[in-house]
């Protein structure tokens, strides 16, 4: 079959670039069902550009740049790309802020499966976040009350019409419980996130050699917060003068500079280290050098990728106690330490539960691991396929 | 878990009993792998003994279905309790499963 995908990819920085990178890399060796994938990516900055060469050993990638972050006319940009590539599937890979940080253009962008589905395609979402659970304040949606119930009911039309797609697939139970019975779907389903890195057969170092490295990755600025890790840092600094805080990656696109007030806001605090952009043959060494992995969110937006990574690494985790997170701890067999969120006295005792006690570190290190790589992306790769051979033989 | 091994036929039909979870997923994929390699690829899994089944689990069936497929043979579920029931229409691999109610159906629909 041919699969055309509508996502962010490396090198572009959109979000969810890095599952896409990963669910490709494991996508292109199904040779069995897949004969050629088309990837509908955005625009990138000028002078960067997608590389995807014709690898013998792997399928092959043709590479369309359609569509662009903020733009109004994605979806109609979407739909002339995916009618020129005649795929058998269209696959999209979004969130409720893929395509534009504006309210009307992220709508609009989302209108793109509804398109696909009426112009004959078969389409399925993997949704990473529903409306339902996003704080739109802390998202940057949400201006005053009215306005973020004005963009609430404006997102519940939105889901309606994602809903229109032949599957949406979800990844966490409670999505589809929610998907279910508010809007009635009856074409939901439940796909595991998965592991990004394959099982390396042994686990990793749970405490590497040097200070305490504190580690958060992600994009920061909306409902990723480092203020309040920061202030945890410095709350622990007297009892760890070595320690480290490092930043690892950029500012959400929604939130320009963002990281870059906190760095002048917080200047005097030191042994704090920005990254910027971590690229994929950096990630092994920044997690690799880390003690514990914070997870600084004030809600959050579906499952983490970052969780899985941290897993992945046998890192140690410390997150918030907010319901999804917590339940997909549970319900993946992660362990970890928990925070009050926005609350830097409870993040600062969670993190040093950790570092002062290596072997829970070690403890939690080893669940993570163990659970991570229960299930690796080239399985779940492998669930999407036999649903998308049961929708081409309708 | 506990894992007995039958056959009907050319049919292979593995029951299994117990918590079918990541723990107990490598000596099923093993057993899976066999049957395929030894060109065995009409298989029944019998879950009537099984009260709980995860993604790894799942996963592992999956694997199979697909391995048996291309192969020009079936996997197939029977006896499915409520609650891992459940989790396949969750998962919606109720719908690319064929699942029977009895085990004697299934083999009766394999041959």
């Amino acid at each position: 079959m041919k699969i055309a995908i509508v996502t962010t990819h490396p090198p572009g920085k959109g979000s969810l670039n890095e599952y896409a990178f990963h669910f490709v890399r494991f996508l292109r060796t199904k040779f069995e069902n897949v004969s050629e994938i088309v990837l509908l990516v955005d625009e990138l900055p000028e002078g960067e550009k997608y590389s995807f060469g014709q690898e013998t050993g792997l399928i092959p990638v043709t590479v369309r740049v359609c569509w662009k972050f903020g733009a109004w006319d994605n979806a109609l940009r979407i739909r002339k790309a995916v009618r020129e590539s005649n795929p058998d599937i269209v696959l999209f890979n979004i969130q409720f802020a893929s395509f534009a940080g504006g309210k009307v253009a992220a709508a609009l962008g989302l209108l793109a499966p509804w398109m696909m589905r009426q112009a004959g395609f078969k389409t399925v979402v993997l949704l990473h976040n529903i409306m339902e659970t996003v704080n739109l304040k802390q998202a940057g949606f949400g201006g005053n009350p009215l306005m973020e119930n004005a963009v609430r009911q404006f997102g519940n039309m939105v889901t309606r019409f994602i809903l229109h797609a032949d599957l949406v697939a979800v990844t966490i139970p409670r999505y589809v419980e929610i998907l279910e019975s508010k809007y009635g779907a009856n074409n939901v389903l439940l796909a595991p996130h998965g592991s990004f890195e394959e099982p390396s057969g042994e686990m990793p170092e749970a405490v590497p050699a040097g200070p305490p490295n504190i580690m958060t990755f992600g994009k920061f600025g909306t409902y990723k917060k480092v203020e309040v890790l920061v202030e945890a840092f410095e709350r622990l600094l007297p009892a760890h003068p070595q320690a480290k805080l490092v930043v690892a990656g950029t500012d959400n696109p929604n939130v320009k500079g963002y990281l870059e007030g906190v760095r002048q806001k917080y200047a005097h605090v030191p042994n704090m280290h920005f990254t910027g952009y971590v690229s994929e043959e950096d990630v092994p060494r920044i997690f690799g050098e880390s003690w514990v992995v914070i997870f600084p969110y004030t809600s959050t937006t579906g499952s983490s990728g970052v969780l899985h990574q941290a897993g992945a690494f046998g890192k140690a985790v410390v997150l918030p106690k907010l319901g999804d997170l917590e339940q997909l701890v549970v319900e993946e067999g992660y362990d970890g330490e928990f925070f009050e969120p926005e609350n830097p006295q409870s993040l600062a005792d969670a993190i040093c539960r950790v570092i002062d006690h290596p072997e829970r570190m070690l403890e939690i290190g080893s669940k993570n691991y163990l659970a991570a790589n229960g299930l690796p992306i080239t399985e779940v790769v492998d669930w999407y396929l036999i649903h998308f051979e049961q929708l081409l033989k309708k | 878990m506990e894992m007995l091994k039958t056959s009907s036929g050319n049919i292979a039909v593995l029951q299994l009993k117990g918590r079918f979870d990541a723990h107990e997923v490598v000596p099923v994929g093993a057993w899976l792998q066999e049957q395929v390699d030894a060109g065995r690829v009409q298989i029944i899994i019998n879950l009537e003994a099984v009260n709980f089944i995860d993604s790894t689990a799942l996963s592992s069936l999956v694997r199979g279905l697909k391995h048996c497929r291309e192969k020009g043979g079936e996997l197939r579920l029977c006896c499915l309790q409520q609650p891992v029931r459940v989790i396949f229409e969750l998962t919606r691999l109720d719908k690319a499963f064929t699942i029977h109610a009895t085990q004697p159906e299934a083999v009766d629909a394999l041959q």
